[in-house]
């Protein structure tokens, strides 16, 4: 008789979300390449980050400084979100409606929860921006940022370990794109955010 | 090429379902498929089988090659059979169900040291009626496949013999993890008892053991008793379903024995810490079907998918969303009670937000988003089908000792 049938039917068209990876600003902003999996419409991109994960969903946590309004026809806002390390460049357009309304409602300055996908772009002149479109923004207290700054250290930290260690593709790929990064930088980025923390 | 030997044993085969057919006429098919029409000789054997089986109104005689084709004459484990064998068994009739159609005599389950096997006999065979505890002979009974579960067929071909065995029948019992549909014995605890859904069910709940959980339930009947939560059984001989890629364990066939002893049950439990990133539609406040057994969320037209419009509805909290630790995001359902302590609007006020505010049911949504949307939690509980319930959650708090420790790993290297 056959066994375990139940795992294989568990396991197929099951819909895995992409998990929301925690980087500082500063990490973000060396992004220079950017990549899709699979042909399909659908498939989602991927922005490959120097300590090597790809990242298609982030989470970030900061202080949201401005905003602005945008455009006639197609209303849309931008905004700038601080973290310890630098800036964060964020959108939502009318193809985010509920973002769109969310970032409209909050007042500058305030603590928020940014959950968003990161895109890079090359301006005319050469240079590349990379700006996160929102998917929801909340605003939250300065626990949850201290808590953020925590997690994303720890995450931060596991990166550049495996950068050192570890083996996978991404990890090569990253190798490869950023050869001028040395990742050891970051671990500074994470000691001064953390320091920032007052106890 | 001789085809007598093949005709032979196609001949047995339809002798022992009482259909005497000469194999001459048999070898005839066989040989005008082969010769004629370069049919491989093992794919005549099986369309000559099918052929005759159509013809005199049997049940398919399935591939039976030439290896296979011994006519189920030879005595097989019950571990063994598949579906589409004619197969000879001996074993202990362990339980007798209430036939589901009066097209079936009888039905239950029927054993052997290697494994037990769900049986029917139908009505039509005018089989010898079995008792539950004495051991039979089954000869060239067919096994098919029955929503997906193996299932050995007694038709009017079939002999049923009592026969006489003095072992004493112990199934060994095998861990949760391990089962599949069919028959199956494990050795588990009591870990919930669900609100009974309809009135013929006697008690729903979930086992667990070491390596993982299923959800049981017991029909009413007479003599079946209820299960003690968080008590041991050793449960022989439950019908174990599957439905829609999830199993299921029925316990009216089961002989229970309650144990002393205790099981440590890991599986499914878990604890995730994570930032809870998306609260999905239809969270909140939602109202329920009051059909008994039904609960299911109505629509805002207040439409029961089964029951339709249901104006006396009944309100509900629970929160679907995804709480994602930054490696891997898990699916998160949290129950009412979990709702409440940790967004602190209770189904009370939700009810009055609700009932007093342009948006309806809209504001709780919104409320409850801006409360924990992009807050880290820590959730426990049971992961069922890659969705976690959550039994309880609790907000992370700073933790100036992780700081110290992350401020240490960060500045030693550089």
């Amino acid at each position: 008789m056959s066994t375990n049938s139940r795992d294989l039917g568990r396991r197929e068209g099951v819909f895995e979300r992409e998990p929301a990876r925690r980087v500082f600003a500063t990490e973000l902003r060396e992004c220079r390449y950017q990549f899709r999996e699979g042909e399909d419409e659908k498939s989602p991109t991927f922005v490959l980050l120097p300590t090597g994960e790809r990242c298609n969903r982030i989470f970030i946590v900061g202080t949201l400084t401005e905003k602005q309004r945008q455009g006639d026809q197609n209303i849309f806002y931008r905004g700038r979100v601080v973290d310890p390390t630098g800036t964060f460049f964020i959108m939502a357009g009318s193809y985010q409606p509920e973002a769109m309304q969310q970032l409209a409602k909050v007042d500058t300055p305030a603590f928020v929860a940014v959950i968003g996908k990161p895109n890079l772009y090359q301006t005319p002149d050469g240079a590349f921006l990379v700006s996160v479109r929102v998917e929801s923004i909340t605003v939250v207290d300065k626990e949850t940022r201290d808590l953020w700054i925590l997690d994303t250290s720890a995450r931060t930290l596991d990166r550049i370990d495996s950068m050192a260690t570890g083996t996978s593709p991404d990890i090569a790929k990253a190798k490869e794109q950023y050869p001028a990064i040395d990742v050891a930088v970051f671990r500074k980025t994470v000691f001064d955010a953390l320091a920032q923390i007052k106890i | 090429m001789d085809f007598s030997e093949t005709a032979e044993r196609i001949s047995r085969k339809f002798s022992q379902k009482g259909t005497e057919i000469d194999p001459k006429k048999i070898e005839g098919k066989l040989r005008r498929l082969v010769n004629e029409f370069g049919v491989q000789p093992s794919e005549a054997e099986r369309s000559v089988n099918n052929e005759l089986a159509k013809e005199f109104n049997l049940p398919s005689m399935g591939s039976g090659g030439s290896g296979k084709s011994s006519g189920g004459s030879e005595l097989k484990k019950i571990a063994d059979v598949t579906p589409g064998d004619w197969v000879t068994i001996e074993g202990k009739v362990v339980s007798l169900s209430t036939p589901a159609s009066p097209a079936i005599a009888q039905s239950g389950i029927i054993a052997d040291e290697s494994g037990g096997i769900r049986f029917v006999a139908w009505a039509k065979s005018n089989a010898p009626a079995m008792t539950k505890g004495s051991y039979y002979r089954i000869e060239s009974a067919v096994v098919d496949d029955f929503k997906g579960v193996a299932s050995l067929k007694i038709h009017s071909g079939t002999s049923v013999k009592e026969c006489v065995n003095d072992g004493a029948l112990i199934p060994s019992t095998v861990p949760i993890i391990n089962l599949h549909p069919g028959v199956g014995s494990i050795r588990a605890k009591v870990i919930q008892e669900w609100e009974s859904s309809h009135e013929r069910m006697l008690q729903s709940g979930l086992l667990g053991d070491e390596t993982g959980t299923i959800k049981f339930v017991i029909w009413r009947e007479p003599g079946k008793e209820k299960l003690a939560v968080d008590s041991v059984y050793t449960i022989f001989y439950a019908q174990v379903d599957e439905f829609n890629g999830r199993l299921s364990l029925n316990l009216n066939t089961a002989e229970i024995m309650p144990e002393d002893s205790d099981i440590l049950v890991s599986g499914g439990s878990l604890s995730v810490r994570g930032a809870i990133v998306h609260i999905a539609p239809g969270s909140g406040i939602i109202k329920r079907c009051p059909v008994e057994g039904c609960n299911r969320a109505l629509s805002r037209q207040n439409y029961c998918p089964v029951h339709e419009i249901q104006p006396k509805f009944i309100y509900d909290l629970r929160i679907k969303g995804w709480l994602d630790d930054g490696m891997k995001t898990h699916n998160i359902l949290l129950q009412r009670d979990v709702v409440e302590s940790l967004t602190g609007i209770t189904l009370d006020a939700a009810k009055e937000i609700a009932e007093n505010n342009p948006l309806g049911m809209d504001e709780v949504f919104l409320r409850m988003r801006d409360a924990i949307l992009g807050r880290y939690i820590t959730c426990h509980g049971r992961e069922i089908d890659s969705r976690l319930l959550v039994n309880a959650c609790e907000r992370l708090t700073f933790d100036s000792g992780e700081h110290a420790a992350l401020l240490n790993r960060s500045g030693s290297a550089s």
